[in-house]
This record gives structure tokens, sequence and C-alpha cells, in this order.
């Protein structure tokens, strides 16, 4: 195997071990806050289960990039991502959004595409392992959601999309131009060529996760505002 | 195809979930006169409130942490996946 490659591969899966044990604090905390205001919600069982499966998923994801020779760090932040201004149950619902409608279901799309790929077995295994779970925690997100528009108007969240879809990307995934040449065989190691990433992110928000919003009763129209000036950029 | 049923599987699929414990019971769900305006900014409306926050932060506010993850500085932030 190249060095390159081996260098590339070790550094996104050491990334995606530090992603996954952040998520799994994330989940942990927001289990505890929705019992109180939904104490009926099926929510925090699910998050308090899908924080078992990111740590599980952060061990597979560190020993696959020990094998590629990047140790993944062992610590963790637990990022509070919401607003300042938001009150509790508001924070909750736009970390839950951030987190889940979007980063989780980007994750989903982003494992399908890799599964149907070649890729080696090993990276396979553990690519099979983790798209299980991740499918249960894109549809809590979309649970909450759906359960909180039922209850009230969440319409406020409209705004905010676009600050949640800046944090969620790579700087520079989606701006135009040739991107750097990657070696052609980086994807036998379950990395996305960053065409292809760009490609996924963008056709995942347009047809999942700016409809999934709508439905719910959070306009797509900021959100959708902020993809044209990023693609324009 | 993969992004239809990406929608199926998750979008409506959770809307199921969300339901299968039924609706918060009438003490928690808000009348919808006070839909527009709960606590979170003592009576003020939601988006204007949102927009004025991000207003002053010149846009979306949203900071990347020294680490590479995002942190909110009183804007939001959002969630780095894979």
């Amino acid at each position: 195997m190249m060095d390159e490659v081996r260098r590339l591969a070790g550094a996104a899966w050491a990334f995606r071990a530090r992603v996954e044990r952040e998520a799994s604090t994330r989940f942990a905390r927001l289990a505890d806050a929705i019992p109180v205001f939904d104490p009926a919600s099926p929510v925090p069982d699910l998050l308090r289960r899908a924080a078992g499966d990111e740590d599980r998923h952060a061990l597979l994801c560190a020993e696959l990039a020990a094998a590629y020779g990047s140790p993944a760090p062992a610590s963790t932040m637990d990022v509070r991502i919401a607003p300042r201004s938001l009150g509790p149950r508001d924070a909750v619902l736009y970390e839950v959004v951030a987190a889940c409608c979007i980063t989780e279901t980007e994750s989903v799309a982003t494992l399908a595409t890799l599964l149907a790929e070649q890729v080696e077995p090993r990276v396979r295994t553990v690519l099979h392992e983790i798209a299980r779970d991740e499918v249960v925690h894109g549809q809590m997100g979309w649970a909450h959601l759906a359960r909180e528009a039922e209850m009230r108007d969440v319409s406020f969240l409209s705004a905010w999309v676009p600050s949640m879809l800046e944090g969620s990307v790579d700087e520079g995934i989606l701006t135009s131009g040739q991107p750097a040449a990657e070696p052609d065989d980086l994807l036998l190691h379950g990395v996305l060529p960053r065409t292809r990433k760009r490609e996924i992110f963008i056709r995942t928000l347009e047809e999942v996760v700016f409809p999934g919003l709508e439905r719910h009763g959070v306009g797509a129209a900021p959100a959708r505002a902020w993809l044209a000036d990023r693609l324009a950029a | 195809m993969l992004f239809s049923k990406l929608f199926r599987l998750l979008v409506l699929g959770g809307a199921i979930v969300g339901s299968a414990s039924g609706c918060a019971g009438p003490g928690q769900a808000q009348p919808a006169a006070d839909k527009k305006a709960d606590d979170r900014d003592g009576g003020a409306s939601s988006d204007s409130r949102s927009a004025q926050t991000q207003d002053a932060d010149g846009g979306t506010a949203q900071t990347q942490a020294a680490d590479g993850g995002s942190a909110a500085d009183g804007g939001g932030g959002g969630v780095l996946g894979w």
C-alpha cells in the first residue's frame, strides 16, 4: 500500500473515531434532557442505546486507524452547539436536528455509498456494523423533530439551519474548482474521494434533509440559500 | 433511488418511531396561541429573535473549535460527521 494512501486512510478513520466518541457524549446528555419536557418520548431510550453504539463504533474506527498507522486521540469533548439565546427545550431541538437530522442522515448516505463500492474486507465489516446502527441514529432525530412539531411551532429553527450546515461540512468541500488529486485506491480503504463526498452531501441535503425539515414545518429556504451561496463561492 | 429510499427510511420511519409511544399528553402540548412565543425569548417572536442574533453575528454565526469540532460562540454550530 502506498504511504500516502495509508496516511490518508489512517487520518480519516482516526477522525471518525473522534466523531463517534463525541456523538456518544452528546447523545447521553440529550437523553437526560428530553424527559424534562416530553416524558412519554421514546427518543431518550434510543439516545442512550445510540450512545453505547457510538462507543463501540469509536473503538472499531480507532482499531482501523491504528491498523493504518494513525492512532486516534483518546480525549473527548462535549461541545454544546446550540445558540445561547435559545431556551433549554429549543436548544435540545437545535442540537438533535443538527446532530441527527443533518449529520447522522449524511452519515447514513455516506455509509450506503461506501458499501456499494469495492472495499477491503476488514473495512467492509466495520462499515456494515456501523451502518446498521446509524439508520436508527438518524431516525431518532426525525422522531424527536416530529414529536416537537406535533406539539408546538418549530419554525424558529429555519433561520438556524445554515449555522448547523456550516458546522457540518469540511471546509472547502463545497467550493468550486478542481480538487487536489487523491490516490485512486483510497476508496478501497473506506474513504470517499472529495468529489463523491461533495455530491453525496448536496444530494442528501436536497433530497432528504430539506424536504424532511419542510415536512415538519421548518422552512428550508434559508438552508437552500446557504447551499446556493456555498456552491457559487 | 438511494436518496428517496433514505427519505422514506429516515424521515418517514423516524416520524413513525416518534409516534410509537403516542404524543405527549395534553399537559405538554402548548396552546396554539402560545406556539410562537414560548419561554425562550420572553414573548418576542422566535423568528425575530433568531434573525437578530444572526444579524449581530453577520449572518450564520458559527466557529470551529480549535480541535476542528464546532462550537457555538453565541450563534450556533453544527456537528461534523463522516
